[in-house]
């Protein structure tokens, strides 16, 4: 059977399915993040991580081409958001959905209604078809028997389990997920882990995870990079079990660690310092 | 069967029906999104099944070949459950030959699909019956009025209290609030008062001129400013600048639980953020009143220069038939408007419910509300006058 290159559904292929090339993050003299310089492979699940205040989420966003950065290139499949525009911005826009951190659930609508939004604006597919696509993604975050509830009658968790089904809504080949366990409690964290993890499995979707928190990093991700404030860049690259057991910076060890004792020392200043 | 040709866009797909008696087969080639079944190929592959199932499936069985299928994504698999679910619900068989094992797991985790089906109507239809919603329709105007009731009571215990707490009223917001809603109002109600004085002035000046009696203009459109049209414009410019800000800015904090934190932190929300703007309606009101009155007198008599009225002539018609009466008749009005555009305002915020809609809808329910209470306070205030001489 022939092969789509760029199928969706192939896990196992290498490809590298964005590639952030010298990417400044920040505005006029406030840079955050600045000569970034890392790739993420298809079919992976791709965490950035770091403390609060480091740029995570403003990186998400520059990566989303919500925010224009000062220099730099973010390449989607081999197509640059940063300077697309018009019909080829949109097409790039149709490869990916985002999680946003409060859900961004239109409140007016049903769930079903959020889902089916975006299928009524780019397809052509008559109203029943476009129902079942969208109960179909509801059916995967487990969301079903609510997809007549708006979003304000559902709990957060359920709310995150929404928005992910409404970013799916035109089977992208990326997902990007804002702090996706952030304020919910732990049994619920780790239901949308699961989540996560079974439609990356099962779909073959790349996910890049903005989050800090440990139990979610070490059950989904695949590959981590972390940021720091203090040289506004990586610091460490790699599997989280790995960096957390043999990382010789002590900042990615007391991170992985939860180690609020630990020394704390960037890579220019490994003095060691108590930190309280 | 017919024969396939492979499309040649990658993007594209093909769907080929053949239907023998009680044997069919669906061919399917190509790129299978929401994109190309949104072709209509979805719906032309239905309609050739559903008039090929007829009116009973039993023992009818339908092949589908993915052998040429190079894409199958989510939208791909919901066709495939659809026509599954159309085999299934008539009493046939489907049988998919050729599927590619990477797309077994996506189907399978929908099984069984009965769950997925009925698919709701894409229209919603309100099936409450006439009766229901006149009832519920009445129910919410005697809660909202049985609310404005209960409001005007923490307001006026609010007011009581600020009056033996001066102190302890938040006076920095209470003078923003005053800045913005009057300071800033100025431009605009220049403007609308000018142009009301100019157009009130001609309109007059047209009829009275047939008398030969346009000296008598400026008592006429003095009486009408001071007395109606100052009061009454300045509170629907207000209403449509103020009580829409307060409703809309009370309305995020509630959607924020903004107002839940002061409400648990033991600070009453009427007194932290009503009272100040309430304060600040009830001194702005009159004075922009006041403003918009000069404003007006002043553009008609401009006016009247056009009619050889002289600035001199024009002023002491106006002194001569403006009383202290009517000067603090327009006042009261701006008072009592003051107080129902701020109360209003706040009010709707605090009734907003959960979403940035809601916030909209508090905004517009605080501008319609106070135009309405504006009028019938107007009316019921033209009647007191008739009936008082004040």
């Amino acid at each position: 059977m022939a092969q789509t290159p760029v199928s969706a559904t192939n896990p196992t292929s290498p490809e590298e399915i964005i590639q952030v090339k010298n990417l400044t993050v920040g505005y006029g003299s406030n840079i955050v993040l600045k000569d970034l310089n890392f790739s993420v492979k298809r079919g992976e699940i791709f965490v950035i991580l770091g403390g609060s205040g480091c740029g995570k989420s403003s990186l998400l966003k520059n990566m989303i081409g919500l925010y224009d950065p000062p220099t730099g290139a973010v390449l989607i499949e081999g197509k640059d958001i940063v300077t697309a525009e018009g019909a080829e911005r949109q097409e790039i826009l149709t490869r990916f959905g985002v999680m946003y951190q409060q859900g961004a659930l239109f409140g007016s609508m049903t769930l079903l209604e959020n889902v089916r939004l975006f299928l009524e604006e780019y397809t052509d597919l008559t109203p029943d078809e476009m129902s079942l696509i969208s109960r179909c993604k509801l059916d995967l975050v487990g969301l079903l028997p609510f997809e007549s509830f708006m979003p304000s009658e559902i709990s957060g968790g359920m709310q995150k389990r929404a928005a992910i089904a409404r970013a799916m809504a035109l089977d992208p080949d990326i997902l990007f997920l804002d702090e996706p366990s952030a304020g919910l409690d732990p049994i619920t964290s780790a239901e949308l882990d699961q989540t996560i993890l079974s439609i990356s499995r099962n779909l073959g979707i790349t996910f890049v995870v903005v989050t800090h928190e440990l139990p979610s990093i070490f059950s989904i991700a695949d590959r981590v990079i972390m940021l720091d404030k203090e040289t506004k860049g990586i610091i460490a690259e790699g599997k989280p079990q790995w960096l957390r057991d043999n990382s010789e910076i002590p900042l990615v060890r007391q991170f992985f660690n939860r180690d609020a004792h630990a020394p704390v020392a960037t890579p220019e200043s490994q003095t060691p310092s108590t930190a309280h | 069967m017919a024969d396939i040709a492979l499309p040649t866009n990658p993007d594209a797909a093909d769907a080929v029906w053949h239907a023998a008696g009680n044997e069919a087969s669906l061919t399917l080639s190509g790129h299978f999104n929401a994109h190309t079944l949104g072709n209509g190929l979805w719906t032309r592959t239905r309609t050739a099944q559903t008039s090929w199932l007829g009116d009973s499936g039993t023992g009818k069985g339908l092949t589908i070949d993915l052998a040429q299928v190079s894409y199958l994504d989510g939208a791909g698999i919901a066709f495939l459950i659809d026509l599954q679910h159309a085999q299934e619900t008539a009493g046939g068989q489907l049988v998919i030959h050729n599927l590619d094992q990477r797309y077994a797991p996506l189907i399978a985790q929908y099984q069984p699909i009965n769950n997925l089906f009925p698919v709701p109507d894409s229209d919603h239809h309100d099936t409450k019956s006439t009766l229901i919603r006149v009832g519920q329709a009445t129910e919410a105007t005697v809660e909202d009025a049985r609310n404005q009731i209960v409001f005007i009571g923490k307001l006026a215990s609010a007011l009581g209290w600020a009056a033996r707490n001066p102190r302890q009223v938040r006076w920095n917001d209470f003078i923003n609030v005053a800045v913005e809603a009057g300071v800033a109002a100025l431009p605009i109600i220049s403007l609308v008062a000018f142009l009301i004085g100019v157009i009130l002035a001609f309109q007059s000046a047209i009829g009275l001129k047939q008398f030969g009696a346009e000296t008598f203009v400026a008592n006429l459109v003095s009486l009408s400013i001071f007395r109606e049209l100052g009061p009454l414009m300045t509170a629907i410019l207000f209403a449509g600048r103020s009580s829409a800000a307060f409703a809309a800015e009370i309305g995020t904090m509630t959607v924020n639980n903004e107002v839940d934190a002061l409400v648990t932190g033991g600070i009453d929300p009427i007194r932290f953020l009503v009272l100040p703007r309430l304060l600040a309606g009830l001194l702005v009101a009159p004075i922009l009143s006041i403003f918009s009155d000069l404003i007006g007198i002043f553009a008609a008599s401009l006016t009247m220069l056009a009619y050889q009225v002289p600035f001199v002539t024009f002023y002491e018609a106006v002194l001569k038939t403006i009383h202290v009466n009517d000067i603090m008749s327009g006042l009261t009005k701006s008072l009592l408007f003051g107080l129902i555009v701020a109360g209003v305002g706040c009010l709707r915020g605090m009734q907003t419910g959960t979403g940035a809609a809601a916030v909209g809808l508090s905004a517009t329910r605080a501008v319609v509300t106070s135009l309405i209470l504006i009028v019938m306070v107007d009316g019921i205030f033209a009647y007191i006058s008739y009936k008082t001489g004040f």
